[in-house]
């Protein structure tokens, strides 16, 4: 992922199980005077609209869907759509791509990543999960509503008004214990501010690290979850060929069920902070600023996962000090 | 850094140029010279002898593909308005006259991503999504669908005797038979997606570039593929020599800035031996050989169109799109080449007389 520059489109990838409220979210966006050409992605790629033209299919239950070899499938339509739209100049100023209801976000994110074309013309914006605060209970247990969860930057805990105040607090807990680095918005109607949604740069490495001191001082709530989050907070120094060793061991072993990670590292005989994120097994890592002066030099790791041992990545992670 | 051509030789000069009002899509020739390009603003427009004139003004939606039928006598083009425009070419007029709209298909919000017609008789395939439709110039009408399935199609090329075309896109290119639509596909399979094919002109080998870096090469009638491996990224663009005697054409391939070519070794069993040609600093957007030489031109992103002489050295670098080249496109007797520019510039070069003997 480069950093955002002018010749950068930002784009959203939105997700949500059916009837969340995506495409009541969507409409606002599109419909929103915020002075931008939205360009929109739904579906299996199939529709783009642009310009507020999109056109939205009436009832969302009707999308197709299509999760066998999504990854290829995803990446070429994906590829194949956004050349075509980029052919264009000033034609949009933002790109939304919203997921199947179902669908794992992962290879769309990875998409971004991954290919040599876009990864330079486009800047991933944020992950948008919107969560239908009644029904997410009778689907819980669907891994695809917990991996929503765990890859969002911003969360809409949507239909509040459908629930009382005391399951609203338990449910913001248990989605804060599962990713503490995204933002929960109590939402109805997915009525939100757009300066909440489009341009959050939460994908951009120079502004990615801005990780909630309280988060990282939190101690982790208690939650039956398999999906969890946690940092990792340590001061020192960390050797480099250690950390690249414990790094490319966990990402082979661990990498399917590490769906985020970002990170500020302190590396031994480097004057400049190294910073990282990472979706799955891939990892996108570059040196940021020099430790200014006076600055206390530490390590800061952020993990959401599914099944991830706390105790054995803090222990590894400190192997790898000077 | 690379010295160009120490003698100096002029290969091509530049003969003609106008400009689209937004990134050209793609450039076309027909039999008798005439040139159609199409813009990312909507247009296509029609070249002769020096004179352009509009057959598509400058619209919302973007026009991304076109090509003429190969008797010359159809133009068509496809783009993100869903429609499918046919112009009938007639001959003995002024390029102000010469194309006559006779059909526009409605394909409801599908985009036209690609066409093409066959080269033996005028039928014309173009992709819809997850499906490619053929549609027939002389009975005006839609004679079948086929089902990609898997994905939507990302490319489609007819076999150049007729008896195939291969539609390209996840798991692979699948060949359906021109001589019953109805019969199940050959499936070349792949473990990633197909994005680009093409078949060689003598209809022998048909070779697919893929999101997973490789390029496999397939001789027809045979199960057993090569796969070309060791490409920095996804291929962009594939392309085949004239007929060779006694010897299976060239094929050049682009991934990001490199292009490489194989030639096919005498023996099956060794394979085919490459040759990297490195010059572009910039993503490589078309290539195009020669159609009866081995002069091999490729247009890139950095704004560079490279002649590269036999497909060995660079013979001669064209310039004239700063913001980049698009696309290219032989004339079919070779003596004229054209190209699109990522800013809408539309270039013609002639053969240079001083040039001759190249290939």
């Amino acid at each position: 992922m480069v950093a955002t520059t002018n010749n950068t489109v930002p784009v959203t990838v939105l997700t949500g199980y059916l009837g969340a409220g995506k495409t009541t979210l969507l409409n606002r966006i599109l419909t929103h005077e915020h002075g931008k050409k939205v360009a929109v992605i739904v579906n299996e790629f199939g529709e783009v609209g642009i310009d507020n033209q999109l056109v939205i299919d009436a009832d969302e239950e009707i999308f197709e869907m299509n999760n066998g070899c999504i990854c290829c499938t995803v990446r070429g339509d994906l590829i194949r759509i956004i050349g075509n739209l980029m052919k264009r100049r000033h034609q949009f100023d933002h790109l939304v791509i919203e997921t199947t209801g179902l669908a794992d976000p992962a290879p769309v994110i990875q998409t971004f990543f991954v290919d040599e074309d876009l990864r330079d013309k486009i800047a991933l914006d944020a992950v948008v999960t919107v969560v239908d605060a009644k029904h997410i209970q009778q689907h819980w247990d669907a891994e695809e509503a917990q991996e929503q969860i765990a890859f969002a930057d911003v969360i809409l805990l949507n239909k509040t008004d459908l629930v009382s105040p005391e399951e609203l607090d338990e449910l913001s807990s248990k989605i804060h214990g599962m990713n503490k680095m995204a933002k929960i918005y109590r939402t109805q109607n997915s009525e939100l501010s757009m300066d909440a949604l489009l341009g959050v740069q939460a994908f951009d490495l120079d502004r990615a690290l801005e990780i909630d001191p309280n988060f990282l001082s939190e101690d982790a709530h208690e939650h039956d979850e398999t999906v969890k989050s946690f940092a990792i907070v340590e001061s020192g120094e960390l050797d480099g060929q250690k950390l690249n060793n414990w790094l490319s061991q966990l990402l082979q072993t661990k990498g399917v069920d590490i769906f985020r990670m970002k990170g500020i590292l302190n590396i031994a005989g480097e004057d400049e902070r190294f910073v990282f994120q990472g979706v799955h097994m891939l990892l996108d890592g570059k040196a940021d600023r020099p430790w200014k002066e006076g600055e206390t030099r530490k390590n800061e790791l952020v993990f959401i996962g599914r099944n991830l041992d706390e105790a054995q990545l803090r222990e590894d992670f400190r192997q790898c000090l000077v | 850094m690379f010295s160009v051509g120490a003698k100096g030789k002029v290969l091509f000069q530049p003969k003609w140029q106008s400009n689209l009002s937004e990134y050209v899509t793609q450039v076309a020739w027909s039999p008798d010279g005439l040139l159609a390009a199409s813009s990312a603003a909507g247009e296509v427009v029609l070249w002769q002898d020096g004179s352009l004139v509009d057959l598509l003004p400058a619209g919302l939606a973007s026009v991304d593909c076109l090509a003429f039928s190969a008797d010359g006598k159809f133009l068509a083009a496809g783009g993100q308005d869903s429609k499918v425009r046919v112009w009938e070419i007639l001959s003995n007029h002024l390029v102000e006259d010469r194309a006559n709209l006779i059909v526009s298909l409605d394909n409801g919000s599908k985009w036209v991503d690609k066409l093409s017609w066959s080269s033996t008789c005028n039928q014309l395939a173009f992709s819809l999504g997850r499906y490619v439709q053929i549609w027939d110039a002389n009975t005006k009408t839609v004679m079948t669908t086929l089902p990609f399935s898997n994905s939507s199609v990302l490319d489609l090329a007819w076999q150049p005797d007729g008896k195939n075309i291969a539609i390209a896109g996840d798991g692979g290119v699948k060949l359906w038979s021109t001589g019953d639509w109805d019969d199940d596909p050959y499936l070349i399979e792949m473990p990633s997606a197909s994005i680009v094919t093409a078949w060689s002109g003598d209809s022998k080998y048909i070779a697919s570039g893929n999101l997973d870096n490789t390029v496999t090469v397939l001789e027809y009638g045979s199960h057993f593929p090569w796969i070309m491996r060791g490409f920095p990224g996804k291929i962009s663009n594939l392309t085949w020599s004239q007929s060779l005697a006694n010897h299976a054409p060239l094929l050049a391939a682009s991934s990001m800035e490199g292009v490489a070519v194989w030639k096919k070794e005498t023996n099956d069993q060794d394979g085919w031996n490459v040759r990297v040609l490195t010059l572009h600093n910039d993503k490589v957007q078309a290539l195009g050989f020669h159609p009866h030489s081995l002069l091999l031109a490729s247009a890139a992103n950095d704004g560079w169109l490279c002649l590269w002489t036999k497909a060995k050295q660079v013979g001669q670098i064209l310039e004239g799109a700063s913001g980049g080249f698009s696309c290219l496109g032989w004339s079919k007797d070779g003596q004229l080449l054209a190209a699109g520019g990522r800013d809408g510039e539309l270039i013609i070069w002639s053969e240079s007389r001083r040039g001759k003997g190249f290939g």
